[in-house]
Protein backbone atom coordinates (compact mmCIF):
# COMPACT_ATOMS: atom_id res chain seq x y z
CA UNK A 1 0.00 0.00 0.00
CA UNK A 2 1.56 3.23 -1.11
CA UNK A 3 -0.46 5.84 0.70
CA UNK A 4 -3.49 5.86 2.90
CA UNK A 5 -5.18 8.87 1.44
CA UNK A 6 -4.87 10.97 -1.66
CA UNK A 7 -6.41 14.29 -2.43
CA UNK A 8 -6.31 16.93 -5.09
CA UNK A 9 -7.91 19.82 -6.90
CA UNK A 10 -8.67 20.50 -10.54
CA UNK A 11 -6.53 22.39 -13.05
CA UNK A 12 -6.97 26.13 -13.60
CA UNK A 13 -7.14 25.44 -17.32
CA UNK A 14 -10.58 24.03 -16.75
CA UNK A 15 -11.86 27.63 -16.59
CA UNK A 16 -10.47 28.51 -20.02
CA UNK A 17 -12.04 25.41 -21.43
CA UNK A 18 -15.46 26.24 -20.01
CA UNK A 19 -15.23 29.84 -21.31
CA UNK A 20 -14.36 28.67 -24.80
CA UNK A 21 -17.33 26.33 -24.65
CA UNK A 22 -19.58 29.21 -23.63
CA UNK A 23 -18.20 31.50 -26.33
CA UNK A 24 -18.79 28.94 -29.04
CA UNK A 25 -22.32 28.52 -27.74
CA UNK A 26 -22.75 32.26 -28.01
CA UNK A 27 -21.53 32.33 -31.62
CA UNK A 28 -24.52 30.24 -32.57
CA UNK A 29 -26.61 33.06 -31.13
CA UNK A 30 -24.59 35.94 -32.68
CA UNK A 31 -24.55 34.72 -36.26
CA UNK A 32 -28.32 34.47 -36.85
CA UNK A 33 -28.79 37.82 -35.12
CA UNK A 34 -26.20 39.44 -37.36
CA UNK A 35 -27.82 38.01 -40.48
CA UNK A 36 -31.28 39.13 -39.34
CA UNK A 37 -30.15 42.71 -38.75
CA UNK A 38 -28.27 42.91 -42.06
CA UNK A 39 -31.29 41.56 -43.92
CA UNK A 40 -33.52 44.11 -42.21
CA UNK A 41 -31.07 46.85 -43.14
CA UNK A 42 -31.15 46.03 -46.83
CA UNK A 43 -34.75 44.97 -47.16
CA UNK A 44 -36.22 48.09 -45.57
CA UNK A 45 -34.16 50.36 -47.90
CA UNK A 46 -34.14 53.26 -45.50
CA UNK A 47 -33.79 56.74 -47.03
CA UNK A 48 -30.93 57.64 -44.78
CA UNK A 49 -28.65 54.62 -45.05
CA UNK A 50 -26.04 55.86 -42.54
CA UNK A 51 -28.64 56.48 -39.85
CA UNK A 52 -30.05 53.03 -40.38
CA UNK A 53 -26.59 51.48 -40.18
CA UNK A 54 -25.88 53.15 -36.85
CA UNK A 55 -29.26 52.05 -35.52
CA UNK A 56 -28.54 48.47 -36.60
CA UNK A 57 -25.16 48.49 -34.91
CA UNK A 58 -26.65 49.86 -31.67
CA UNK A 59 -29.33 47.20 -31.76
CA UNK A 60 -26.75 44.52 -32.39
CA UNK A 61 -24.64 45.65 -29.45
CA UNK A 62 -27.48 46.04 -26.96
CA UNK A 63 -29.40 42.88 -27.83
CA UNK A 64 -26.55 40.53 -28.67
CA UNK A 65 -23.01 41.51 -27.84
CA UNK A 66 -23.69 43.06 -24.44
CA UNK A 67 -25.63 40.08 -23.05
CA UNK A 68 -22.96 37.74 -24.34
CA UNK A 69 -20.24 39.81 -22.71
CA UNK A 70 -22.14 39.68 -19.44
CA UNK A 71 -22.58 35.94 -19.79
CA UNK A 72 -18.85 35.52 -20.38
CA UNK A 73 -17.97 37.61 -17.32
CA UNK A 74 -20.38 35.68 -15.15
CA UNK A 75 -19.05 32.45 -16.58
CA UNK A 76 -15.49 33.53 -15.77
CA UNK A 77 -16.39 34.34 -12.19
CA UNK A 78 -18.46 31.20 -11.81
CA UNK A 79 -15.79 28.87 -13.15
CA UNK A 80 -13.14 30.51 -10.98
CA UNK A 81 -15.29 29.89 -7.94
CA UNK A 82 -16.03 26.36 -9.14
CA UNK A 83 -12.34 25.54 -9.39
CA UNK A 84 -11.63 27.03 -6.00
CA UNK A 85 -14.44 25.11 -4.38
CA UNK A 86 -13.73 21.80 -6.03
CA UNK A 87 -11.73 19.26 -4.13
CA UNK A 88 -11.63 15.50 -3.94
CA UNK A 89 -9.99 13.05 -1.61
CA UNK A 90 -9.66 9.31 -1.33
CA UNK A 91 -10.04 8.02 2.18
CA UNK A 92 -9.91 4.46 3.32
CA UNK A 93 -13.48 3.60 2.45
CA UNK A 94 -14.85 6.47 0.41
CA UNK A 95 -14.14 8.97 -2.27
CA UNK A 96 -15.20 12.40 -1.05
CA UNK A 97 -15.89 15.09 -3.63
CA UNK A 98 -16.66 18.66 -2.56
CA UNK A 99 -18.13 20.82 -5.27
CA UNK A 100 -20.64 23.55 -6.00
CA UNK A 101 -20.62 27.32 -6.14
CA UNK A 102 -23.99 28.38 -4.79
CA UNK A 103 -25.16 25.06 -3.45
CA UNK A 104 -22.23 23.29 -1.92
CA UNK A 105 -22.31 19.54 -2.12
CA UNK A 106 -20.17 17.00 -0.42
CA UNK A 107 -20.52 13.67 -2.17
CA UNK A 108 -19.26 10.56 -0.45
CA UNK A 109 -18.94 7.49 -2.63
CA UNK A 110 -18.07 4.18 -0.97
CA UNK A 111 -15.67 2.08 -3.02
CA UNK A 112 -17.99 -0.88 -2.77
CA UNK A 113 -20.60 1.00 -4.81
CA UNK A 114 -18.36 1.89 -7.71
CA UNK A 115 -19.52 0.28 -10.92
CA UNK A 116 -17.12 1.65 -13.48
CA UNK A 117 -14.76 4.52 -14.13
CA UNK A 118 -14.84 6.49 -17.37
CA UNK A 119 -12.05 8.79 -18.43
CA UNK A 120 -13.40 11.31 -20.91
CA UNK A 121 -11.22 13.42 -23.19
CA UNK A 122 -13.49 15.61 -25.30
CA UNK A 123 -12.71 18.07 -28.10
CA UNK A 124 -12.33 21.00 -25.72
CA UNK A 125 -10.48 18.84 -23.24
CA UNK A 126 -7.91 18.03 -25.89
CA UNK A 127 -7.26 21.73 -26.54
CA UNK A 128 -6.05 22.06 -22.98
CA UNK A 129 -4.83 18.52 -22.45
CA UNK A 130 -7.43 17.87 -19.75
CA UNK A 131 -9.41 14.82 -18.75
CA UNK A 132 -12.68 14.24 -16.96
CA UNK A 133 -13.08 11.26 -14.67
CA UNK A 134 -16.62 9.95 -14.25
CA UNK A 135 -17.24 7.46 -11.49
CA UNK A 136 -20.47 5.55 -11.97
CA UNK A 137 -22.12 3.92 -9.03
CA UNK A 138 -24.60 1.09 -8.91
CA UNK A 139 -28.22 2.14 -8.83
CA UNK A 140 -27.49 5.82 -8.45
CA UNK A 141 -30.14 8.48 -8.84
CA UNK A 142 -28.28 9.65 -11.91
CA UNK A 143 -28.46 6.25 -13.54
CA UNK A 144 -32.18 5.97 -12.78
CA UNK A 145 -32.83 9.39 -14.25
CA UNK A 146 -30.84 8.64 -17.36
CA UNK A 147 -32.80 5.43 -17.84
CA UNK A 148 -36.05 7.40 -17.81
CA UNK A 149 -34.71 9.60 -20.58
CA UNK A 150 -33.73 12.40 -18.27
CA UNK A 151 -31.14 13.66 -20.72
CA UNK A 152 -27.73 14.78 -19.60
CA UNK A 153 -27.13 13.83 -16.01
CA UNK A 154 -23.80 14.03 -14.31
CA UNK A 155 -22.77 10.87 -12.51
CA UNK A 156 -22.29 11.01 -8.75
CA UNK A 157 -18.56 11.03 -9.05
CA UNK A 158 -17.62 13.73 -11.51
CA UNK A 159 -14.10 15.14 -11.48
CA UNK A 160 -13.40 17.48 -14.40
CA UNK A 161 -10.25 19.28 -15.50
CA UNK A 162 -7.64 16.70 -14.59
CA UNK A 163 -4.10 16.70 -15.91
CA UNK A 164 -3.24 13.12 -15.02
CA UNK A 165 -6.35 10.95 -14.79
CA UNK A 166 -4.35 7.72 -14.71
CA UNK A 167 -3.20 8.39 -11.16
CA UNK A 168 -6.81 8.68 -10.04
CA UNK A 169 -7.92 5.64 -11.96
CA UNK A 170 -5.10 3.60 -10.50
CA UNK A 171 -5.87 4.85 -7.02
CA UNK A 172 -9.56 4.00 -7.32
CA UNK A 173 -8.83 0.56 -8.72
CA UNK A 174 -6.37 -0.09 -5.95
CA UNK A 175 -8.89 0.93 -3.32
CA UNK A 176 -11.77 -0.95 -4.95
CA UNK A 177 -9.89 -4.22 -5.01
CA UNK A 178 -8.55 -3.66 -1.55
CA UNK A 179 -11.71 -2.81 0.28
CA UNK A 180 -14.60 -4.08 -1.76
CA UNK A 181 -13.69 -7.65 -2.51
CA UNK A 182 -16.95 -9.23 -1.51
CA UNK A 183 -20.20 -7.33 -1.98
CA UNK A 184 -21.43 -6.53 1.50
CA UNK A 185 -24.38 -8.58 2.59
CA UNK A 186 -23.53 -11.42 0.28
CA UNK A 187 -20.51 -12.23 2.37
CA UNK A 188 -22.58 -12.72 5.48
CA UNK A 189 -25.15 -14.85 3.71
CA UNK A 190 -22.81 -17.22 2.02
CA UNK A 191 -19.58 -17.25 3.87
CA UNK A 192 -20.51 -17.24 7.51
CA UNK A 193 -22.74 -20.24 8.04
CA UNK A 194 -22.24 -20.22 11.78
CA UNK A 195 -24.08 -16.94 11.97
CA UNK A 196 -27.14 -17.99 10.00
CA UNK A 197 -30.60 -18.26 11.49
CA UNK A 198 -31.48 -21.76 12.50
CA UNK A 199 -33.84 -22.65 9.63
CA UNK A 200 -31.37 -21.30 7.12
CA UNK A 201 -28.75 -23.21 8.93
CA UNK A 202 -30.56 -26.52 8.47
CA UNK A 203 -31.00 -25.95 4.76
CA UNK A 204 -27.35 -25.02 4.63
CA UNK A 205 -26.48 -28.30 6.29
CA UNK A 206 -28.66 -30.21 3.82
CA UNK A 207 -26.88 -28.60 0.91
CA UNK A 208 -23.53 -29.40 2.44
CA UNK A 209 -24.29 -33.03 3.18
CA UNK A 210 -23.35 -34.22 -0.25
CA UNK A 211 -19.90 -32.71 -0.09
CA UNK A 212 -19.62 -33.71 3.54
CA UNK A 213 -19.53 -37.36 2.61
CA UNK A 214 -15.92 -37.11 1.65
CA UNK A 215 -14.87 -35.88 5.07
CA UNK A 216 -13.60 -38.25 7.73
CA UNK A 217 -13.61 -37.03 11.28
CA UNK A 218 -12.19 -37.97 14.63
CA UNK A 219 -14.17 -35.34 16.43
CA UNK A 220 -16.00 -37.85 18.65
CA UNK A 221 -12.80 -39.48 19.92
CA UNK A 222 -11.04 -36.19 20.45
CA UNK A 223 -14.05 -34.72 22.20
CA UNK A 224 -14.23 -37.66 24.60
CA UNK A 225 -10.50 -37.44 25.15
CA UNK A 226 -10.91 -33.79 26.07
CA UNK A 227 -13.74 -34.81 28.38
CA UNK A 228 -16.36 -32.62 26.76
CA UNK A 229 -20.00 -33.41 26.13
CA UNK A 230 -21.63 -32.51 22.82
CA UNK A 231 -23.51 -29.70 24.58
CA UNK A 232 -20.40 -28.32 26.15
CA UNK A 233 -18.47 -28.33 22.88
CA UNK A 234 -21.37 -26.71 21.03
CA UNK A 235 -21.50 -24.01 23.66
CA UNK A 236 -17.78 -23.40 23.55
CA UNK A 237 -17.73 -23.12 19.77
CA UNK A 238 -20.96 -21.16 19.70
CA UNK A 239 -23.07 -23.35 17.41
CA UNK A 240 -26.31 -25.32 17.87
CA UNK A 241 -25.80 -28.82 19.23
CA UNK A 242 -27.18 -30.27 15.99
CA UNK A 243 -24.11 -28.98 14.21
CA UNK A 244 -21.89 -31.05 16.44
CA UNK A 245 -24.12 -34.09 15.96
CA UNK A 246 -23.99 -33.76 12.20
CA UNK A 247 -20.28 -33.19 12.32
CA UNK A 248 -19.68 -36.31 14.36
CA UNK A 249 -21.75 -38.33 11.93
CA UNK A 250 -19.48 -36.99 9.22
CA UNK A 251 -22.45 -35.61 7.34
CA UNK A 252 -21.60 -31.95 7.50
CA UNK A 253 -18.84 -30.03 5.82
CA UNK A 254 -18.00 -27.22 8.24
CA UNK A 255 -16.53 -23.89 7.26
CA UNK A 256 -12.83 -23.45 7.78
CA UNK A 257 -13.53 -20.92 10.50
CA UNK A 258 -15.71 -23.35 12.44
CA UNK A 259 -13.13 -26.11 11.98
CA UNK A 260 -10.50 -23.84 13.48
CA UNK A 261 -12.76 -23.03 16.41
CA UNK A 262 -13.41 -26.70 17.13
CA UNK A 263 -9.71 -27.50 16.87
CA UNK A 264 -9.09 -24.72 19.38
CA UNK A 265 -11.73 -26.03 21.76
CA UNK A 266 -10.35 -29.56 21.57
CA UNK A 267 -6.79 -28.33 21.70
CA UNK A 268 -5.64 -30.05 18.54
CA UNK A 269 -4.84 -29.36 14.91
CA UNK A 270 -7.45 -29.33 12.17
CA UNK A 271 -5.63 -32.06 10.31
CA UNK A 272 -5.93 -34.38 13.30
CA UNK A 273 -9.65 -33.67 13.44
CA UNK A 274 -10.65 -34.00 9.83
CA UNK A 275 -9.31 -35.90 6.89
CA UNK A 276 -10.32 -35.98 3.28
CA UNK A 277 -11.28 -39.47 2.29
CA UNK B 1 -8.98 -12.67 27.67
CA UNK B 2 -8.62 -14.23 24.24
CA UNK B 3 -7.85 -12.59 20.94
CA UNK B 4 -10.42 -12.74 18.19
CA UNK B 5 -8.85 -13.99 15.04
CA UNK B 6 -9.40 -13.85 11.35
CA UNK B 7 -8.36 -16.24 8.64
CA UNK B 8 -5.79 -15.05 6.17
CA UNK B 9 -4.72 -17.02 3.17
CA UNK B 10 -1.44 -17.54 1.39
CA UNK B 11 -3.22 -19.07 -1.60
CA UNK B 12 -1.96 -16.35 -3.93
CA UNK B 13 1.63 -16.76 -2.86
CA UNK B 14 1.58 -20.53 -3.15
CA UNK B 15 -0.31 -20.45 -6.42
CA UNK B 16 2.25 -18.12 -7.95
CA UNK B 17 5.05 -20.34 -6.70
CA UNK B 18 3.55 -23.12 -8.79
CA UNK B 19 3.07 -20.76 -11.71
CA UNK B 20 -0.68 -21.29 -11.85
CA UNK B 21 -3.24 -18.65 -12.81
CA UNK B 22 -6.42 -18.15 -10.78
CA UNK B 23 -8.37 -19.82 -13.57
CA UNK B 24 -6.09 -22.85 -13.69
CA UNK B 25 -6.29 -23.34 -9.95
CA UNK B 26 -10.07 -22.89 -10.06
CA UNK B 27 -10.34 -25.56 -12.76
CA UNK B 28 -8.27 -28.02 -10.79
CA UNK B 29 -10.27 -27.46 -7.62
CA UNK B 30 -13.55 -27.42 -9.48
CA UNK B 31 -14.80 -24.01 -8.41
CA UNK B 32 -15.30 -20.69 -10.17
CA UNK B 33 -12.47 -18.22 -10.58
CA UNK B 34 -14.34 -15.76 -8.35
CA UNK B 35 -14.11 -18.20 -5.48
CA UNK B 36 -10.33 -18.25 -5.81
CA UNK B 37 -10.34 -14.47 -6.11
CA UNK B 38 -12.26 -14.05 -2.86
CA UNK B 39 -10.15 -16.67 -1.15
CA UNK B 40 -7.00 -14.79 -2.02
CA UNK B 41 -8.50 -11.61 -0.69
CA UNK B 42 -8.89 -13.45 2.57
CA UNK B 43 -12.37 -12.30 3.43
CA UNK B 44 -14.03 -15.55 2.48
CA UNK B 45 -14.69 -18.36 4.87
CA UNK B 46 -14.38 -21.47 2.71
CA UNK B 47 -15.74 -24.88 3.56
CA UNK B 48 -13.33 -27.33 5.07
CA UNK B 49 -13.37 -29.70 2.11
CA UNK B 50 -12.61 -26.85 -0.27
CA UNK B 51 -9.75 -25.76 1.95
CA UNK B 52 -8.35 -29.28 2.02
CA UNK B 53 -8.61 -29.59 -1.75
CA UNK B 54 -6.80 -26.32 -2.33
CA UNK B 55 -4.07 -27.11 0.17
CA UNK B 56 -3.62 -30.49 -1.48
CA UNK B 57 -3.33 -29.02 -4.96
CA UNK B 58 -0.93 -26.37 -3.74
CA UNK B 59 1.00 -29.12 -1.98
CA UNK B 60 1.09 -27.25 1.33
CA UNK B 61 -0.30 -28.02 4.80
CA UNK B 62 -3.77 -26.67 5.43
CA UNK B 63 -2.72 -24.56 8.40
CA UNK B 64 -0.09 -22.83 6.31
CA UNK B 65 -2.37 -22.17 3.39
CA UNK B 66 -5.04 -20.74 5.66
CA UNK B 67 -3.61 -19.34 8.84
CA UNK B 68 -5.17 -17.26 11.56
CA UNK B 69 -3.98 -14.01 12.99
CA UNK B 70 -5.41 -11.97 15.86
CA UNK B 71 -7.44 -9.17 14.30
CA UNK B 72 -5.48 -6.56 16.22
CA UNK B 73 -2.23 -7.81 14.70
CA UNK B 74 -3.67 -7.70 11.23
CA UNK B 75 -4.90 -4.16 11.81
CA UNK B 76 -1.55 -2.95 13.06
CA UNK B 77 0.17 -4.49 10.05
CA UNK B 78 -2.05 -2.59 7.68
CA UNK B 79 -1.34 0.79 9.25
CA UNK B 80 0.89 3.41 7.73
CA UNK B 81 4.08 4.50 9.39
CA UNK B 82 2.55 7.85 10.25
CA UNK B 83 -0.57 6.40 11.85
CA UNK B 84 1.52 3.94 13.83
CA UNK B 85 3.63 6.76 15.22
CA UNK B 86 0.52 8.72 16.12
CA UNK B 87 -1.00 5.78 17.98
CA UNK B 88 2.17 4.90 19.87
CA UNK B 89 2.43 8.50 20.99
CA UNK B 90 -1.17 8.63 22.20
CA UNK B 91 -0.99 5.31 24.01
CA UNK B 92 2.32 6.21 25.57
CA UNK B 93 4.41 3.28 24.42
CA UNK B 94 7.38 3.34 22.09
CA UNK B 95 6.93 3.05 18.38
CA UNK B 96 9.12 -0.05 18.28
CA UNK B 97 7.06 -1.76 20.91
CA UNK B 98 3.85 -1.12 19.04
CA UNK B 99 5.41 -2.32 15.80
CA UNK B 100 6.65 -5.48 17.49
CA UNK B 101 3.02 -6.63 17.76
CA UNK B 102 3.29 -7.83 14.18
CA UNK B 103 6.04 -10.26 15.13
CA UNK B 104 4.48 -11.70 18.24
CA UNK B 105 2.36 -14.76 18.61
CA UNK B 106 -0.78 -14.73 20.68
CA UNK B 107 0.87 -15.74 23.93
CA UNK B 108 3.65 -13.20 23.68
CA UNK B 109 1.12 -10.60 22.79
CA UNK B 110 -0.97 -11.08 25.90
CA UNK B 111 2.16 -11.11 28.05
CA UNK B 112 3.67 -7.99 26.53
CA UNK B 113 0.59 -5.79 26.74
CA UNK B 114 -1.87 -5.41 29.54
CA UNK B 115 -5.57 -5.10 28.92
CA UNK B 116 -5.69 -1.38 29.50
CA UNK B 117 -3.17 -0.64 26.76
CA UNK B 118 -4.89 -3.01 24.35
CA UNK B 119 -8.15 -1.27 25.09
CA UNK B 120 -6.56 2.08 24.31
CA UNK B 121 -5.12 0.80 21.05
CA UNK B 122 -8.48 -0.66 20.04
CA UNK B 123 -10.05 2.67 20.81
CA UNK B 124 -7.58 4.56 18.64
CA UNK B 125 -8.13 2.08 15.83
CA UNK B 126 -11.82 2.95 16.14
CA UNK B 127 -12.65 -0.65 16.91
CA UNK B 128 -14.94 -2.02 19.51
CA UNK B 129 -13.12 -3.98 22.20
CA UNK B 130 -15.43 -6.92 21.55
CA UNK B 131 -14.39 -6.97 17.92
CA UNK B 132 -10.86 -7.76 18.98
CA UNK B 133 -11.18 -9.85 22.12
CA UNK B 134 -13.26 -12.51 23.73
CA UNK B 135 -13.62 -11.87 27.41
Amino acid sequence: MSQNSYEGTISKKYRNKEIIKTSIGSLIYIIPMLITFLLLLFLLKHENFEEALILTIILLVTTTLLPILIILIISYLYETAYINNFSYSFSKENIVINHGVFTKTRATIPYSRIQNINIVNGVFDRMYDLYTVKIETAGSAAAAQAAQGGGFVRPEGYIPGLKEPDIIEKKINEMVTQYAGVPSGLEDKIFKPEELAFDNFISYIMSKMRTGEKLETKITQLRQKANLSQEKLAEEVGVPIQTIEYLEEGRYNPSLFLAYKIADALNCEIEELFKMR
Amino acid sequence: MKFKKKIKSRVKEFREELGLTQQELANRVGVSRQTIYYLEKGNYNPSLTLSFKIAEILNKPLIETFYRVPIIKDKIESLSFKKLKEISKKVGISYNKLGSITEMNEKELSEAFDEEILRKIANLLELDFNELFIN
